[in-house]
């Protein structure tokens, strides 16, 4: 359906196939490389939408390629696989230049989950139409539909929805929302946000929506699409 | 255990000390009188071996050669003035010259000739007087040639001697049980000193634990003789180390090494049709991931002693965890829900491990809890974080052994290996802190984290 393009970076070999078998029913147009050289070098032929990256690599340490690839200015979006359980090596991870993580084993759902979250970001390759279920989001007409009916929102619920459908599955702080919003409404009231999500939600079920906003009471909320 | 091991040594150490010193104590002390006692006896032969010299002396022989003894006034009236003492003395013929009271020269008369040496004899009684008498008779050249002389005394006539010795024997026995017992006070300082480095080893060697096994004993100020001790229960300290750190290398590879084809076994389910014999054997697979991370979470946690030093907020930690899990926890049909303590809730501590027991604890919670219920993670003011659930709570007799390793409620369907909690454990002992159970208000259980405050944390 997209014309995305992967590069997965594994020696792994049937991890490699495993990721490539998922991603490819996922929709999307996957190399793999298993060696750093290689992934220099086709990290600077290919324009990649993402890249997912093992951080064990046979010629060299996974990081050190992170470091290179982005001190040459390169922002392609890279999710890190590692085996590497210190949770400093994440930390480290992302300091070098991971735009996400995710600790093996993993379940290749969350792979793509997470992969497409970063493909979701604005300016990613998902980042103009975001699709969550049945509900399609224009984020540049500011138009959303619901299977083929347009769902009539106000600015700020259509705000909340593209936070929430951006990061699809994972909770969005309360806190996030509201200095989303705090911009666009300069007498945000304490109990605003709940208000608005309550209006937004009712919405979404009203129209058939396959995907469902959860409150996680005291933290914030999360979409989850009912599909998937 | 060790605060009264350590006063028994002392103890018997003291108790032996003591009863070497009574018993020294006594022997000198009856050393010293027998001795005292035996001089005053040398003393007393001494006297009347000088008084029979100087009766001889005083004995004169007359123009008609007869001898007779003429004491110098003085000395006349102190025989005659002391009572119980008698003496007699002999001219080689036989005859008496002189004796005091004469009843003794009449009993002298008869006795033999004695020798050069004095002769030693005791008397009960004389003229009357019923006290012992001793005495001694010599042979003794004087001015009015050879005699024979006897003195003898009463028995109370060296009361005084005696008395005087008896004064200086008992000041002398007041002394040396006192400086024995000077001694005694030095000897127990001696000993509570040399044994306190052993007690700090001790709390040394008390602090050594499966995370700590880098500590060794000091071997400095020691008695030279526990030394050879403590070097070898250090070099024991360092085997065992070794020991242990192949076994959590072990333990930590093992785990690492299983990741890589439990993520392919994973990842290859994934990509099957989802037929109930996958969706069994993922959920078996599931099982397996996560005993996989635990025991690497585990050997971490024995391996590394975990830097406890920033400080860091609880309810940042709980909110965040939260957040991370609850995706996962819908999915299982269960929500999830902070409620913050008002104020930051800052301790002393390792975000990273506060947030893995706190998942623990909501990994179990989630479990536990009925379908469509609520898990709650609260903050306390205090450095307290409790995880509620609705579930059916832990037994009270269960209380203190969920928090073993490996430990699985009885017939209940828990997945897992019973390692999540130990962690639990691990990670707040490495706090300072400490994870209890209890029931909720209305049923479930609730598990609590307490931390040291910042107050009350070194």
């Amino acid at each position: 359906v997209t014309d995305v393009r992967l590069l997965i970076v594994e020696d792994e070999v049937r991890i490699v196939e495993i990721l490539r078998s998922a991603l490819s029913r996922a929709g999307f147009a996957v190399d793999s490389v298993g060696r750093c050289d290689d992934a220099r070098a086709a990290l600077e032929v290919n324009p990649y939408d993402a890249a997912i990256l093992d951080l064990g690599l046979p010629d060299g340490d996974g990081m050190k390629l992170l470091k290179d690839v982005r001190s040459r200015g390169n922002a392609v979006p890279i999710l890190v696989l590692t085996a590497r359980d210190a949770v400093q090596h994440r930390v480290a991870g992302l300091d070098c230049g991971a735009d996400d993580y995710l600790v093996k084993p993993f379940a290749t759902s969350e792979l793509i989950a997470r992969t497409k979250a970063l493909l979701r970001r604005p300016g990613g390759a998902l980042g103009a139409t975001l699709r969550t279920g049945n509900i399609v989001f224009d984020t540049i007409g500011r138009d959303v539909r619901v299977g083929d009916e347009a769902l009539l929102l106000t600015r700020r619920e259509v705000a909340i929805l593209e936070h929430l459908m951006r990061r699809l599955g994972r909770v969005v702080p309360k806190a996030v929302l509201e200095e989303k919003l705090y911009g666009m409404d300069d007498e945000l009231e304490s109990n605003a946000i709940p208000v608005h999500v309550h209006h937004l939600r009712r919405k979404l079920i009203e129209s058939g929506a396959t995907a469902e906003i959860h409150t996680v009471r005291g933290v914030g909320y999360l979409l989850v699409d009912g599909d998937a | 255990m060790i605060a009264s091991r350590l006063p028994s040594l002392q103890r018997r150490l003291v108790t032996r000390l003591a009863a070497l010193f009574v018993a020294g104590s006594l022997v000198i002390v009856a050393v010293l009188v027998y001795r005292a006692y035996d001089t005053a006896d040398t003393l007393n032969d001494r006297e009347l071996s000088l008084r029979a010299a100087d009766l001889a002396r005083y004995v004169v022989r007359d123009a008609d050669g007869s001898a007779r003894l003429v004491l110098p006034p003085g000395l006349r009236d102190a025989y005659d003035a002391a009572p119980g003492v008698a003496f007699a003395v002999r001219s080689r013929d036989g005859r008496i010259i002189d004796a005091l009271p004469a009843s003794f020269g009449s009993l002298v008369a008869r006795w033999p000739e004695p020798t050069d040496d004095p002769s030693y004899f005791h008397l009960a009684g004389i003229a009357g007087n019923a006290k012992d008498y001793y005495g001694l008779g010599i042979s003794l050249d004087g001015p009015a040639g050879p005699l024979s002389i006897w003195v003898a005394r009463a028995e109370d006539a060296n009361a005084l001697v005696h008395s005087l010795l008896q004064e200086f024997v008992l000041d002398i026995a007041w002394v040396i049980p006192l400086f024995m017992l000077l001694a005694l006070a030095i000897a127990i300082l001696a000993i509570r000193g040399a044994l306190r480095p052993i007690r700090q080893v001790s709390e040394i060697a008390a602090s050594i634990g499966p995370s700590t096994t880098s500590t060794r004993l000091p071997e400095e100020n020691l008695p030279s003789e526990i030394v050879p001790l403590v070097s070898a229960v250090n070099r024991a300290l360092g085997r065992l180390e070794q020991g242990f750190a192949v076994q959590r290398q072990f333990t930590a590879n093992a785990a690492h090494e299983l990741r890589t084809p439990l993520a392919i076994v994973t990842g290859a389910l994934d990509n099957m049709q989802a037929t109930d014999e996958v969706i069994r054997l993922k959920a078996d697979v599931d099982r397996m991931n996560r005993l996989v991370e635990q025991l690497l979470s585990v050997a971490r946690l024995d391996a590394i002693a975990l830097d406890v030093s920033a400080t860091v907020d609880l309810n940042e930690i709980a909110r965040e965890t939260v957040a991370t899990l609850a995706p996962w926890a819908l999915a299982q049909g269960v929500s999830l829900a902070f409620s913050g303590s008002e104020d930051h809730v800052e301790v002393k501590g390792n975000g990273h491990a506060i947030a893995d027991a706190i998942r623990n604890l909501l990994e179990n919670a989630v479990v536990q809890a009925p379908p469509r219920s609520e898990v709650t993670v609260s903050t306390l003011a205090e450095g307290r974080v409790q995880v509620a659930d609705r579930g059916p709570g832990v037994p009270e007799q269960d209380r203190v052994s969920i928090f073993e390793r490996f430990w699985r409620g009885k017939g209940a369907a828990r997945p897992g290996a019973g390692l999540g909690l130990a962690i639990v454990v691990e990670t707040m002992k490495a706090h300072g802190g400490s994870v209890a159970v209890e029931s909720g208000p209305n049923g479930g259980a609730v598990f609590t984290l307490v931390f040291p405050t910042a107050s009350a944390a070194r």
